[in-house]
């Protein structure tokens, strides 16, 4: 299992729930809130796929975060 | 296992080998959040990239390769070419944040004039009673204005007042043509 803690500062709150969505099939997924952080916990069945699930989670979240605050032209 | 990267403080990144990721730190107030993203939206195809804020006064960006396995030279390498990706992104908002005005009032300029010409309705809520502007000079006066015919009276004034300056009266009358002829 890998936890993740994304800021609240820096990620969307929603952007991490559509993250998690998209990546529902791949992995299973555990999200809670902490005082100034998003955590996701994540379970996948081996440890180089929980590695990749982790980065393109992460990056899949970024960019859904830099799209909504209009970053991203 | 975190090491610091050759030429690089080591309060400003670090690499972790075993990670295949390397760490860097970057001052909050120097680096905007939208410069972040702005390097952080050029580098997510390339490799993960994960942002923390551990202190309010600075961020932590961590950049993994998306295969494992890289060695010091490429992850120093990534860390270089994030960090001056970075710094350009931060010079371009600022440049942005300088001139947002001069940005916004062309904007501006630009929607009114594709909304197309007034209305009816706008037009008559016009303010027409303010002078358009100044013209100390007189230059703005028109041809008409500046060469009118005098009334008749004025020029039988002129003619008994002063009969030997009827030369220099003449230049007044030539405009309209011949009118220093008629009585």
């Amino acid at each position: 299992m890998t936890e993740l803690r994304f800021h609240r500062d820096v990620y969307k709150g929603t952007a991490i729930d559509e993250a998690t969505k998209v990546f529902a099939r791949f992995a299973t997924f555990e999200t809670t809130e902490a005082p100034e952080h998003w955590v996701v916990r994540l379970t996948a069945k081996s440890a180089a796929r929980e590695r990749q699930i982790v980065g393109e989670l992460g990056n899949y979240a970024l960019g859904l975060t830099i799209k909504a605050s209009g970053g991203a032209r | 296992m975190t090491s610091t990267l050759e030429g690089i403080p080591g309060e400003l990144a670090g690499v972790d080998l075993g990670q295949s990721a390397v760490t860097l730190t970057a001052d909050a107030s120097i680096y905007p959040l939208e410069a972040l993203y702005g390097a952080a939206y050029i580098f997510i195809d390339r490799c993960y990239v994960f942002i923390d804020r551990p202190e309010t006064t600075r961020y932590r960006v961590v950049l993994s390769t998306k295969k494992p396995g890289a060695d010091e030279a490429a992850l120093r390498a990534l860390a270089g070419e994030f960090a001056n990706e970075l710094l350009s992104c931060a010079w371009r908002h600022q440049i942005t944040q300088e001139n947002r005005a001069t940005i916004e009032a062309v904007t501006t300029q630009a929607l009114s004039g594709a909304m197309g010409p007034p209305s009816l309705d706008e037009l008559a809520a016009f303010d027409f009673t303010e002078e358009p502007f100044e013209d100390p000079l007189g230059i703005a006066m028109s041809w008409e204005d500046k060469y009118k015919k005098k009334p008749k009276a004025e020029e039988q004034d002129a003619t008994t007042t002063a009969p030997s300056s009827g030369a220099e009266a003449a230049p007044s009358s030539t405009p309209t043509g011949g009118e220093g002829k008629n009585p």
